[in-house]
């Protein structure tokens, strides 16, 4: 049987299994499903079956530059102005806390992991440390949605770790795009070498560009086909044309998407059919992460994601437990809303495959690290969110209920008194006038 | 005037990202991908405010930008992104079939057979004619025997009757015309398209014995031909089921779902050596006739999947193409194009009086049949595998002649669409 057709085939089976598993699953067990698509991948890749092989995985490079895409806007598109102007500036300030300690840290750890395992110069491993604290930064908003619903969240502590996970992201795609730009080596055939700065406008300005066109393409369209289409043929442009200069296709993907946000008129339209893509293209790019996984035995592996693992979630639980008590808010959001953000998913995968794809150091450990993390937090990120917002939640339900039950006890009381009294049917005034 | 500044910003961003590219860049296949997904789309747009059909100016765009204009879609991109043209035909071979409703089938089957019989036999006889009469303006037919002047005619007439079923099935959900000249036209069309893998491999069959090629090799056994006709309808109908299936117990998902099946019907008919084509478009004919009325969700799903693929795969179509290959054989290739509309004219309205048929069906159906795309460039492709020195020639004749029909079609259709009174829509 042909690579592509098994590929096909599976993919299809998995999804529609997982899609019809998904909402029970969510609902009863609070799991988000999604890693077990990973290790379908290493079941079908060259360690296991070895059903698809390199050379089947690399043709489908195209399609991971656009995966990899289509989670950067997603991350960037609720990113809208006019929504985050309305939330307390307390809030931004925790997660800026808890996003910058988390790269730090991580950073910090995995570059004298690597210095000392593999016996590197510090200087040689800073590029993979800063990209490995870069994606340890992302958590997934997948736990919030199962756990509470993707509605509008009014309770502080719901509305804090949603404010940390946006903001999570934000300094992930960009400490990742900064990286990559950082590390960029290639020197343009027609013009001088650039500088990281300089390439890192690049990056900017190839969202900026996409997300203007896009716009300009559009006007006021709020048709799903033309929108689909644009969005399709915008996205691919934008994440090609980074990826064609070897720059992060996130990062000019999620600038895009901040400018879409901010400047259409029906950004929800467009959300809408952003959404419409990318599930099904987060489980491709998890079936092909798998793939093309490369684990190694080797102990000095364990020791850096070991690094990776404690350190990233020691500064998500303690730092944003730090920087609220700092800010003396745990009155409002308690000490433990960091527990919410440990999940790890789409944009994880999407920056790991980004640079496992490139020619760049320690690209497997870096790998194995972000994967080994989706794999064994994803599934309990809903867990890890109703965790960390129960206690907080659980007297405002009581509230809830209890005025629920003061509201029936009134009513009650009222029909008795007065039968020809109902909530529902009480006659209106016309009726009550001769 | 918008559609003219996002083409020029388009080109301009193209200009700085190329200026940027370094050695190690390789081929931007996919930004160029999304380049002509805007730029096509953008070109479609300005052609509706000239009247003309948006997929005029998707192929517009696609040789503006492709080999004969800028080259910025230059030939190995073309390649590379072939996936996407494999992906578009099968598309369209489902939707095609699932446009066809029994009850439809029931009412119309006999006015479209009676059609297009009567302009397949014109069609073919007219166009083998003008090329054994005109064989002098043709160097490697000038002074050939009797015999293989009759072989290549036939073979060329046997290319020459085929239509396009991704031409008529795109201005259709371009234009939502669904009255009887657009369902009469689309029947035709999509027979003939199943008509054609017979009559080309009964005609080679012929020509190879007639003239055999030089190294013996290379063309299509009866069996084979058979096995192809029939495992298609067998693979379509199994595949079909399936998705009537889906759509029955399931439903859900309905975009990917369009995807994957396209894909893996695809997939599976190169496998099994069956027709692409006649395997998706039996499997949309069931899926809609078998699924219980569910199946205009799954269309509607198929077609928005399909919308951004349509773009690119006209806009490769249009670079596909050659202006410069015209202006050699155009003593030629006029002729045979004329002969051709002739033939198509004088044999639907053979056939529409034969069946009785409505007189706007009559006169307008010819319009809808003159267009020629992928299918007819896959068979010139097989005739210039079989004969390697005399088929590419007459290779490049067919390649001359399809462009002009593949840009003169569409408009010709929507001018009868619009006469006939069922565009609906001029967007």
């Amino acid at each position: 049987m042909s690579a592509p057709l098994l590929l096909i085939l599976i993919a299809a089976l998995a999804f529609l299994a997982t899609h019809v598993a998904y909402e029970w699953l969510a609902k009863r067990l609070l799991i988000v499903s999604g890693a077990e698509y990973l290790v379908l991948g290493v079941l079908l890749g060259p360690h296991a079956t070895k059903l698809v092989s390199p050379a089947a995985i690399e043709a489908f490079d195209p399609i991971v530059i656009l995966a990899i895409g289509w989670m950067g806007i997603a991350t960037g598109m609720p990113l809208q102005l006019q929504r985050l102007v309305r939330i307390p500036a307390v809030a931004y300030r925790l997660s800026l806390v808890e996003g910058l300690l988390t790269l730090a840290l991580v950073a910090t750890g995995v570059a004298s992991a690597i210095a000392y395992a593999f016996q590197v110069p510090l200087q040689e491993a800073l590029v993979p440390a800063l990209a490995l604290g870069a994606i340890a930064v992302a958590s997934t908003p997948a736990g919030l949605d199962v756990a509470y619903g993707d509605g509008t969240r009014s309770a502080p502590v719901l509305r804090q770790i949603e404010v940390a996970q946006g903001m999570d992201g934000l300094i992930s795609v960009l400490a990742f795009g900064i990286v990559l730009a950082w590390a960029h080596t290639a020197i343009p055939l027609t013009v001088r070498a650039l500088t990281t700065t300089e390439w890192v406008v690049v990056t900017l300005g190839i969202g900026v560009v996409g997300g203007t066109l896009f716009h300009l393409f559009l006007g006021g369209e709020t048709s799903p086909d033309r929108l689909f289409i644009s969005l399709g043929g915008a996205i691919v442009l934008t994440s090609g044309a980074a990826a064609f200069l070897q720059l992060s296709p996130a990062l000019a993907a999620f600038v895009m998407g901040v400018v879409l946000a901010n400047s259409m008129r029906h950004p929800a339209s467009v959300l809408q059919v952003l959404r419409t893509g990318e599930r099904p293209l987060y489980y491709v790019l998890l079936l092909l992460a798998g793939a093309s996984w490369n684990p190694d035995s080797n102990i000095v592996w364990w020791l850096v994601l070991m690094h990776y693992v404690v350190l990233r979630t020691l500064a998500k639980l303690w730092g944003s437990g730090i920087a609220t008590w700092f800010n003396g808010a745990q009155q409002s959001v308690g000490l433990d809303w960091g527990r919410g953000l440990v999940g790890q998913g789409r944009l994880t995968i999407a920056l790991a495959m980004d640079y496992a794809r490139r020619d760049l150091p320690f690209a497997d450990v870096i790998f194995t690290c972000a994967a080994a993390s989706v794999l064994f937090t994803e599934f309990f990120a809903a867990r890890f969110v109703r965790s960390a917002a129960a206690p907080l939640l659980a007297p405002l339900e009581q509230f809830t209920v209890t005025t629920s039950a003061v509201v029936d006890s009134v009513a009650e009381t009222m029909t008795q008194r007065f039968p020809e009294w109902r909530s529902g049917d009480a006659p209106s005034s016309d009726e009550r006038t001769p | 005037m918008r559609r003219l500044v996002i083409l020029l910003v388009l080109y301009a961003v193209m200009q700085g990202i190329f200026l940027l590219g370094s050695a190690e860049s390789g081929v931007p296949t996919l930004m160029l991908f999304g380049f002509l997904i805007l730029a096509a789309y953008s070109v479609g747009e300005l052609a509706t405010s000239f009247g003309l059909p948006k997929i005029v100016g998707y192929m517009l765009a696609g040789l503006f930008f492709g080999p004969p204009g800028l080259a910025y879609v230059s030939k190995p991109v073309i390649v590379e992104l072939a996936p996407v043209s494999n992906l578009a035909i099968a598309l369209i071979a489902f939707l095609a079939g699932a446009e066809l409703q029994i009850a439809e089938i029931r009412a119309r089957g006999i006015g479209i057979l009676k059609m297009m019989s009567a302009e397949l036999v014109l069609c073919f006889v007219g166009v083998a004619a003008v090329i054994a009469l005109l064989r002098g303006q043709l160097p490697f037919l000038a002074s050939a025997p009797g015999t293989e002047v009759l072989a290549f005619s036939l073979l060329f007439a046997a290319v020459a009757v085929v239509h396009s079923p991704a031409a008529t099935i795109a201005l259709l959900s371009e234009t939502k015309a669904n009255g009887p000249l657009a369902r009469y036209t689309l029947g035709v069309v999509l027979v003939m398209d199943v008509a054609v893998v017979l009559i080309f491999s009964a005609v080679l069959a012929a020509a190879r014995a007639l003239v055999p090629p030089t190294d013996g090799s290379g063309g299509v056994q009866m069996g084979t031909v058979l096995w192809e006709i029939g495992g298609a309808v067998l693979v379509g109908a199994v595949l079909g089921l399936f998705v009537a299936l889906y759509l029955r117990f399931i439903s859900r998902e309905l975009f990917i779902f369009a995807i994957l099946i396209a894909l893996l019907g695809a997939e599976i008919a190169k496998i099994l050596h069956v027709e692409t084509l006649l395997t998706l478009l039996v499997a949309g004919f069931v899926a809609e006739n078998a699924s219980g009325g569910h199946g205009e969700k799954f269309r509607h799903a198929m077609e928005r999947a399909a919308a951004p693929i349509f773009v690119v795969f006209f806009a490769l179509s249009g670079a596909k193409l050659d202006p410069a290959s015209v202006l050699p054989l155009w003593t030629i290739v006029v002729p045979v194009v004329l002969v051709r509309m002739l033939a198509i004219w004088g044999g639907t309205t053979l056939g529409a009086r034969w069946a009785g048929l409505d007189p706007v069906v009559t006169k307008y159906t010819w319009y809808g049949l003159v267009s020629q795309a992928g299918v007819a460039f896959g068979l010139a492709a097989v005739v210039a595998e079989v004969y390697p020195d005399r088929g590419e020639a007459l290779r490049s004749l067919l390649l001359a002649t399809i462009a002009i029909n593949q840009t003169v079609g569409p408009i010709l259709f929507r001018v009868a669409l619009k006469r006939s009174g069922e565009l609906k829509s001029t967007g």
